[in-house]
């Protein structure tokens, strides 16, 4: 059974974060029509990966290290980075995790091991195989994990990578986010392996490497997977590459269009794009965090007063976030030329 | 009866549309383009001619190149000028190349198309303002309209040419309206546009920083200095003869350039007029640039950066009456 | 299909050509006649001839930085060969490329490039315009083991598989990247693997049989042809000589000669062709010594030609 041996406060830790993780996104979303012109340039959310990104965190020690996309506020969240600095740093604000110089696409926390992202597709891979290489030297058993999405295995920088750090036994586990869109893209359109209707984790064997794909719906069954990948990347024999298939449930990010228009969330892709209702309705009845909501009640992990609380705690929090970020100042003009050195 | 006005980017993508009904040789691809059926290129030319290209830019752009030789004309379909820089071996290594080093054999028609600049809070990795960085290159040519006559003629251009041509779009311009020309309409390469007569001062704006210049322009004419305008529209091959005449009449140079100062196109027209012009300036060349660092996602932070109309006029002062050094 | 008789007398033709012309370019290097960066593609004969020999002149060729050969049995002429190495107006692209950049557009060798790779996608090109023109020629691409591991040959297989493009991989798999051995690059030994999730047609040949380079060729370009996709032959080859001349090779050890004379492309089919009567006994002398008259002939013209004007460099920078 997938999960054993995650006793109640490990399994109540999961479905907590999965919820302050939706909640937050809710609330980055709601910023656009609560207080339009705040969030400015493009934000990219993570509801519906939830599971994938809280069961992956699951299985890491304290001392481990992440790198992932620009889709990255879920993993902050979860880490336990506090969604005030998290929020004001989409906001803009000088009281955000990075002083407001990265914006949603960059946050970073290097106190809680998450070391960046990258804007540009699939160019965190190659960092988070560097960081690996750092690990490897210093000899403390640390691991890494590098996230990114489907569209990115196409990427000259992911097969580099992934090859190299086969070869040396890096410890990075390679976690590829597949949600089947690049944007407006569906995977079967640029990929061969998908147009062959072959699951992308094939791709792992160009590099001598374990390949498998799992439910990212499933907290659990990624948990399983990702820690046995942690445990042999920690025992020193390599990466391995997961493709954790998951369903985004908004649009790939707001609307992209000069100053002057209004920014807001279009419909997804699936529907705007392809007309395809259908699907995304599915994908809707499947959503990991009441899914996973119901498992722990109807097994009995959880009363639903139990589950009620920390929907609403969560909901408190990430409304304090909200408020906190639009009460926060702004960054002084000339703090612009800081930081360009260390 | 004039027609309405065009967006900048729809000039743009009517220059292409006309183009490849013109010459079946013109190809369009790239990501995130064509990926339905009711798509108007698509529809119009075919999935031979139009295609969505997975996140490859090294091989797009490599691909274009290889077609290219063989005989197309590809447009490739880039987005951000910054997407280019994973594959910079292929657009500075290797399609300028080509023509050269066979003795004449070959050459390379491609167009790649790049959105630059778009300072809106899209933070340090999607806002750079990068021409600097293919200009100078051997066989490349580079290509930066202001307005939407401009933007559909130069790429009309650029497609036509047989060299490889960066088309840098500005972000911020896409939905600016203007008067384009219907039908076949050529802004050759290499030509400036004086955009604005003037006698006191000569400015030189490039994209996006020509609309500021023509702003500080109305500005400075309210108290009394009069300021010519300049659009060099191509930044490699540049038309640096329209700006030695024009500061042979005026005596003083400003260069207003989005990139920082080191990587502008701002410093090297400021080197060809202090080399070739020497004797015309009555004052030092001001360079007004976005300061030297990543451009920061916090909006007070951002535009503190870059360039506007106050530095623009306050640069025009410094060169009517130069403060000791 | 075993190579024989008037076939077999071709492929030993163009393998002592390329045999002698890159024995020569090594001693004019060392005379200082030719000049820069040179990669000689000794001991890979086999993998050159097999596959150029059934080529024609509107198929395309890309190569890489070890390239002579590649030209050579794809029709290049080796007088203006030779010229292009020492720099002259007479070479194949006026002086103005070199050893890495030969280009002989008019027998459809569409060149030699010096970055690792970055030859893979312009060959896309190539076969993506052949199929838009609705003909049938292929484009083939010669690239080395090293070249597998960067970022561009993953973009290209992909691309390529997706769209069912006409394209050759060769790979000459010689065991080394410059100055380090395969083993340092990746842990997967064969180049075929590293394509196997992407289930493109490929095979393994013992590079140095150039009758076995040649008909798993055949297959590929017949297909290839018919409307096929893309196709990877992957030729385990010798590098004879140091990845480039003057290379001190001090990362391996040298081949010994008995040990090459078994392996020799060239050696083993006269003795095949001596064993089964197809060639005669003096042919291989015969051979070697028309070869060596050719490369002589086209030491001297070469020799003969004037370097370029120097205005050239500017007047080239642009088509007009």
């Amino acid at each position: 059974m997938a999960g054993n041996g995650l006793d109640k406060e490990r399994l109540t830790w999961i479905l907590t974060q999965m919820t302050r993780i939706r909640e937050f996104e809710e609330r980055v979303k709601g910023t656009f029509e609560e207080h339009p012109g705040v969030i400015r340039g493009h934000t990219h959310l993570a509801d519906g990966a939830e599971a994938s990104i809280v069961g992956s965190l699951a299985a890491l020690r304290d001392d481990d290290q992440l790198l992932t996309t620009y889709r990255c506020h879920g993993y902050p969240v979860a880490l336990g980075t506090d969604p005030k600095a998290l929020m004001a740093e989409i906001y803009g604000r000088s009281t955000g995790i990075c002083k407001g110089y990265g914006g949603s696409m960059h946050l970073t926390d290097v106190s809680r091991g998450f070391m960046g992202t990258s804007g540009i597709v699939g160019q965190g891979i190659p960092h988070a195989t560097g960081a690996a290489y750092a690990a490897q030297i210093r000899k403390k058993g640390q691991v890494v994990l590098c996230f990114f999405g489907d569209g990115a295995s196409k990427q000259g920088a992911f097969h580099e990578s992934l090859n190299i750090a086969s070869l040396w036994k890096l410890p990075v586990v390679y976690i590829m986010e597949n949600n089947n869109y690049n944007v407006v893209t569906r995977t079967e359109q640029e990929d061969a392996n998908a147009a062959a209707g072959e699951p992308l984790a094939v791709k792992a064997k160009a590099f001598s490497m374990p390949g498998v794909t799992v439910d990212g719906g499933d907290p659990l069954a990624v948990y399983d997977v990702v820690s046995a990948a942690v445990e042999r990347a920690r025992a020193g024999e390599g990466p391995t590459l997961v493709e954790s298939l998951v369903y985004r449930l908004s649009a790939h990010g707001n609307i992209i269009v000069p100053p002057g228009i209004p920014l807001h969330f279009p419909e997804h892709e699936a529907i705007e794009v392809f007309g395809n209702v259908e699907e995304y309705e599915a994908a809707k009845r499947g959503d990991p965090v009441p899914r996973f909501r119901s498992k722990l009640v109807t097994d009995g992990t959880l009363t639903p007063e139990e589950a009620d609380a920390i929907a609403q705690s969560a909901r408190d929090e990430m409304a304090a976030a909200v408020t906190y970020g639009v009460e926060s100042p702004f960054p002084a003009p000339d703090d612009a030329v800081k930081y360009v050195y260390a | 009866m004039a027609r309405e006005q065009l967006p900048y980017i729809g000039a743009i993508l009517e220059a292409i549309r006309e183009e490849m009904q013109r010459d079946e040789t013109v190809l369009y691809y790239g990501q995130n383009i064509a990926t339905t059926e009711n798509d108007p290129f698509l529809q119009a030319f075919g999935p031979d001619r139009v295609r969505v290209t997975p996140i490859s830019e090294t091989a797009e752009i490599g691909m274009a190149v290889g077609a290219a030789v063989a005989g197309y004309r590809p447009v490739v379909e880039l987005y951000m000028a910054e997407f280019m820089l994973v594959a910079m071996d292929q657009v500075v290594n290797e399609a300028n190349r080509f023509h050269y080093m066979s003795g004449g054999q070959v050459k390379v028609p491609v167009v790649l198309k790049a959105g630059y600049g778009f300072t809106a809070g899209w933070a340090g990795q999607h806002t750079g303002t990068i021409y600097g960085m293919f200009m100078g290159v051997p066989g490349l040519k580079v290509a930066v309209p202001s307005t939407p006559a401009d933007a559909k003629g130069l790429m009309t251009a650029s497609i036509r040419d047989d060299n490889p041509v960066v088309f840098f779009h500005h972000y911020l311009l896409t939905l600016e309206h203007g008067d384009v020309p219907e039908g076949e309409h050529v802004v050759p390469l290499g030509q400036a546009n004086v955009a604005r007569e003037g006698s006191d001062v000569t400015i030189v704006g490039i994209g996006w920083t020509v609309g500021k210049a023509l702003a500080a322009a109305e500005q400075l004419a309210a108290d009394g200095v009069s300021a010519e305008v300049i659009d060099p529209r191509t930044l490699a091959p540049l038309d640096t003869a329209t700006i030695l005449a024009s500061v042979e009449k005026t005596g003083r140079l400003v260069v207003v350039d989005q990139s920082t100062r080191h990587g502008s196109a701002a410093a090297v027209i400021a080197a060809e007029v202090a080399s070739e012009g020497f004797s015309s300036l009555k004052a030092p060349v001001q360079l007004v640039c976005a300061l030297d660092a990543t451009i920061p996602y916090s909006e007070p932070m951002e535009e503190y950066i870059l360039p506007n109309e106050a530095k623009i006029v306050d640069a025009v002062h410094q060169v009517l009456s130069p403060t000791a050094a | 299909m075993a190579v024989e008789g008037g076939a077999g007398r071709e492929l030993l033709r163009t393998m002592w050509r390329i045999r002698v012309f890159e024995e020569r370019v090594g001693q004019l290097t060392r005379a200082d006649e030719v000049h820069g960066l040179v990669h000689l593609s000794s001991g890979s004969e086999g993998v050159a001839a097999g596959v150029c020999g059934q080529l024609r002149a509107d198929d395309v060729v890309y190569s890489n930085h070890r390239a002579h050969g590649h030209a050579i049995a794809k029709g290049a002429p080796l007088a203006g060969v030779m010229a292009e190495l020492m720099g002259r107006d007479g070479g194949l692209c006026r002086g103005m490329g070199g050893s890495m950049h030969l280009v002989d557009a008019a027998h459809g060798f569409l060149g030699a490039t010096g970055v690792v790779g970055g030859n893979v996608p312009l060959a896309l090109g190539s076969a993506l315009a052949g199929r838009l023109q609705g003909g049938d020629q292929v484009a083939v691409v010669f690239f080395g083991d090293g070249a597998v591991q960067g970022g561009i040959f993953a973009e290209s297989v992909n691309l390529a598989t997706l769209w069912g493009l006409p394209v050759i991989l060769v790979c000459e798999n010689n065991g080394f990247a410059e100055f380090t051995p395969r083993s340092a690059h990746t842990n997967v030994e064969r180049v075929s693997d590293v394509v196997s999730p992407y289930g493109l047609e490929r095979e393994t040949v013992d590079g140095n049989d150039v009758g076995a380079v040649r008909d798993a060729f055949a297959r590929f370009l017949a297909a290839a042809r018919a409307g096929g996709g893309p196709a990877l032959l992957e030729c385990l080859t010798v590098r004879l000589r140091g990845h480039y001349e003057g290379d001190p090779q001090l990362y391996r050890e040298a081949l010994a000669a008995d040990e090459w004379q078994e392996l020799d492309p060239i050696l083993r089919l006269q003795r095949r062709g001596l064993e089964e009567g197809w060639l005669e006994a003096d042919a291989p002398a015969r051979l070697e010594q028309e070869a060596r008259d050719e490369v002589e002939d086209a030491v001297h013209a070469a020799r003969e030609s004037p370097f370029p004007p120097p205005g050239l460099t500017v007047e080239l920078v642009y088509a007009p």
